[in-house]
């Protein structure tokens, strides 16, 4: 099967200044990618606060342009593609924001936040459009009598359902969801994780799943792909990156979610210290000062991003040693 | 003797133009030196509320109405307001959720680690940074003697935290309450600071309150956990024993609809509704409407807390 959606060596950077008279210094955001979306698929992508994994979200999504490296869209690399093909692409590629209160303009009313991508997209005429907006509203479990409300009259909950209703309303191909629950209550959250789930299933969406939360994640995903300063560190389906992770940092941010089950518990903490900053990364692999297993050449030698067990792929240099001895 | 804390029949409302929110309605909660209670709930619920009370940091509108809350057996609802400033920060200290916004940005975290000991213990100078310094280093915090010279923003956000919580011990509290302290955290610096935490009340015998949304954390840490909903406490019990043996049915409802207990690819259990219009009365049980089990007399009858195992206090007409 062809990818969907493809990111090749993805990278970038912005200028980071530390003081007035301070060297001009190199903020790597991200820092060399590759990603591959399959049509009908849920790709997880997951990591900490500065990981760099919401402006993936936004160079997928050509909101910003890459340092190097490219985006494929069914093939056709995104810097090249005409004026019409890049319409096209913005068309069937929509995304789904983290915060509802303000990823909704407060001064427009829902009809008016739902009809604008009609109307920038040219579907339909004014009546066509209404019923459009009233069909959407239902979809997300809104009623079509909220038309014309203004976002405050919602509660977050249903405001992340209008969020929802606005990126379906181009009748997208990809769906690309930022933190979408998040910011929402426990019992809110389920509801949205179960729409997100229903539209998915009913439109046979492909969607692009960003998230911290390892919980969510694993309800939501076939395939996850862990970030850790500005890098995948690991990535393979659900099952074996969940179950059997295979690399040191996606086992230290399982070890840390507190669990509700007796059973999930591990009490220690894996991983020491803090995220080091972006701009002067550490030399070799990325995480190896915060590494209980870290090495000499752990510091010397970055780790590429292998496959170690059919699928599955890790960027350490001593995945088998630590995680697959018992199976060998 | 006394309990170390005792919330009795609290109330706390806000006179608002569109009417008096009853933001907390009614709430006894007990905690004892060296245990971790609970507080539980989603947003609006009143746990922060209850909190604030306890300290007497209100905001304005809001004015605490019925109830005592007795420290050490003394009714911190009669002090006078400078009697009360010597509790607060002092013998009650509170961790807030965002440290970026409590800390202040024009003063050294030294300076303000060891404001505390110099209101309450009157330290100066290098005395107080020499405390300053001890407390940074016991939080965690590396290289201290260097740190208390820097500013917040020179600080990372679980760095910060450290701070308020170096802060919050700073003169050796009975009680802490810490509303939402990892929230703002990364899932791998919130289980440092949770085992920071539990490691300094163990060792000090501090109580502590915490208020959290994040059930995860609550199973890990309280000892007893209370559930809020609509201002109201709902449920209360052993933390394990709550969680093995969920009775009022928004407890239960919270419990599954937790992605943790779900399968991948189904359906998350779900509550219709959302919660009640706080302004106002209320009559009879505020999940009523949202609750798979409640019948008419529900919406009539004042519901009362109901012992139903030791210590296992449900406020629910359908569990007997």
């Amino acid at each position: 099967m062809t990818p969907l959606l493809t990111a090749e060596n993805l990278v970038k950077q912005y200028p980071a200044r530390g003081g007035m008279f301070a060297e001009k210094r190199i903020l790597t955001a991200v820092a060399g990618i590759d990603l591959e979306l399959y049509p009908g698929e849920t790709l997880g992508l997951a990591g900490e606060s500065g990981c760099g994994k919401s402006t993936v979200a936004r160079l997928l999504t050509g909101l910003t342009p890459p340092t190097s490296g490219s985006v494929k869209y069914e093939g056709r690399e995104l810097a090249r593609m005409s004026k019409a093909e890049l319409a096209q692409y913005r068309k069937e590629v929509q995304m789904v924001f983290q915060d509802p209160f303000s990823s909704l303009n407060p001064r427009m009313r829902v009809a008016e936040i739902l009809g604008e991508p009609l109307e920038i997209h040219r579907i339909g005429d004014t009546s066509g459009r209404r019923d459009k907006v009233a069909e959407l509203l239902s979809r997300v479990g809104l009623s079509p009598e909220h038309m014309m409300r203004f976002p405050h009259e919602f509660s977050g909950g249903q405001r992340q359902r209008i969020g929802i209703a606005r990126a379906l309303a181009v009748a997208p191909r990809l769906i690309i969801a930022d933190e979408p629950v998040s910011a929402l209550d426990l019992s809110i959250q389920a509801q949205i994780i179960n729409l997100l789930q229903d539209v998915k299933k009913d439109l046979g969406l492909s969607f692009l799943f960003i998230t911290h939360d390892l919980s969510v994640l694993r309800h939501l995903s076939d395939r996850v792909a862990i970030m850790y300063l500005g890098r995948i560190v690991e990535t393979g389906s659900r099952d074996q990156v969940l179950n059997r992770p295979l690399h040191p940092y996606t086992e230290a941010l399982l070890a840390a979610i507190p669990s509700i089950d007796p059973k999930k518990r591990t009490r220690h903490v894996i991983a020491k210290g803090e995220l080091p900053s972006p701009v002067s990364p550490p030399s070799g692999c990325p995480f190896h000062p915060r590494c209980p297993y870290a090495q000499p050449v752990c510091s010397e030698k970055r780790p590429e991003l292998l496959e170690k067990v059919p699928g599955q792929r890790a960027a350490c240099h001593f995945s088998e040693e630590i995680f697959l001895k018992e199976t060998k | 003797m006394p309990p170390l804390l005792e919330i009795a029949g609290l109330r706390t409302e806000f006179r608002l133009k569109s009417g008096v929110l009853k933001a907390v309605r009614g709430v006894d909660l007990t905690v004892e030196p060296g245990e971790t209670v609970a507080l539980v709930g989603e947003s609006g619920c009143g746990k922060s509320i209850t909190a604030a009370s306890v300290l007497r940091l209100v905001p304005p509108p809001g004015r605490i109405v019925a109830g005592a809350i007795r420290f050490k057996g003394e009714d911190l609802l009669a002090l006078s307001e400078e009697r009360m400033r010597e509790i607060r920060g002092n013998r009650i200290a509170m961790v807030f959720q965002d440290p970026m916004t409590s800390l202040n940005p024009v003063f050294t975290v030294g300076y303000q680690v060891a404001e505390g000991l110099r209101i309450h213990r009157g330290l100066t100078g290098a005395d107080a940074e020499r405390e300053a310094v001890d407390l940074l280093t016991q939080v965690g915090i590396p290289a201290a003697q260097d740190r208390v010279k820097d500013y917040p923003h020179q600080l990372s956000g679980g760095m910060r935290q450290r701070v308020m919580i170096a802060m919050a011990l700073a003169c050796g509290p009975e009680l802490v309450i810490a509303d939402e302290p990892t929230t703002a955290l990364d899932v791998t610096i919130q289980a440092q600071i949770l085992e920071l935490l539990d490691r300094l009340m163990a060792k000090n015998r501090m109580g502590l309150i915490l208020i959290t949304h994040n059930l995860g954390i609550v199973a890990e840490r309280a000892h007893r956990t209370a559930i809020m909903y609509a201002g109201e406490i709902v449920e209360s019990a052993p933390t394990a024993e709550l969680f093995a043996n969920p009775l009022h049915p928004y407890t239960k409802g919270l419990l599954a609809s937790l992605p943790e207990f779900g399968t991948p690819g189904e359906k998350l259990a779900t509550f219709a509704g959302g919660v009640p219009d706080l302004r106002g009365d209320l009559t009879g049980c505020p999940f009523k409407e949202r609750c798979p089990v409640g019948d008419d007399a529900c919406s009539r009858e004042t519901i009362k807390m109901t012992e139903v195992a030791p210590g296992h206090l449900v406020r629910c007409r359908k569990v007997s």
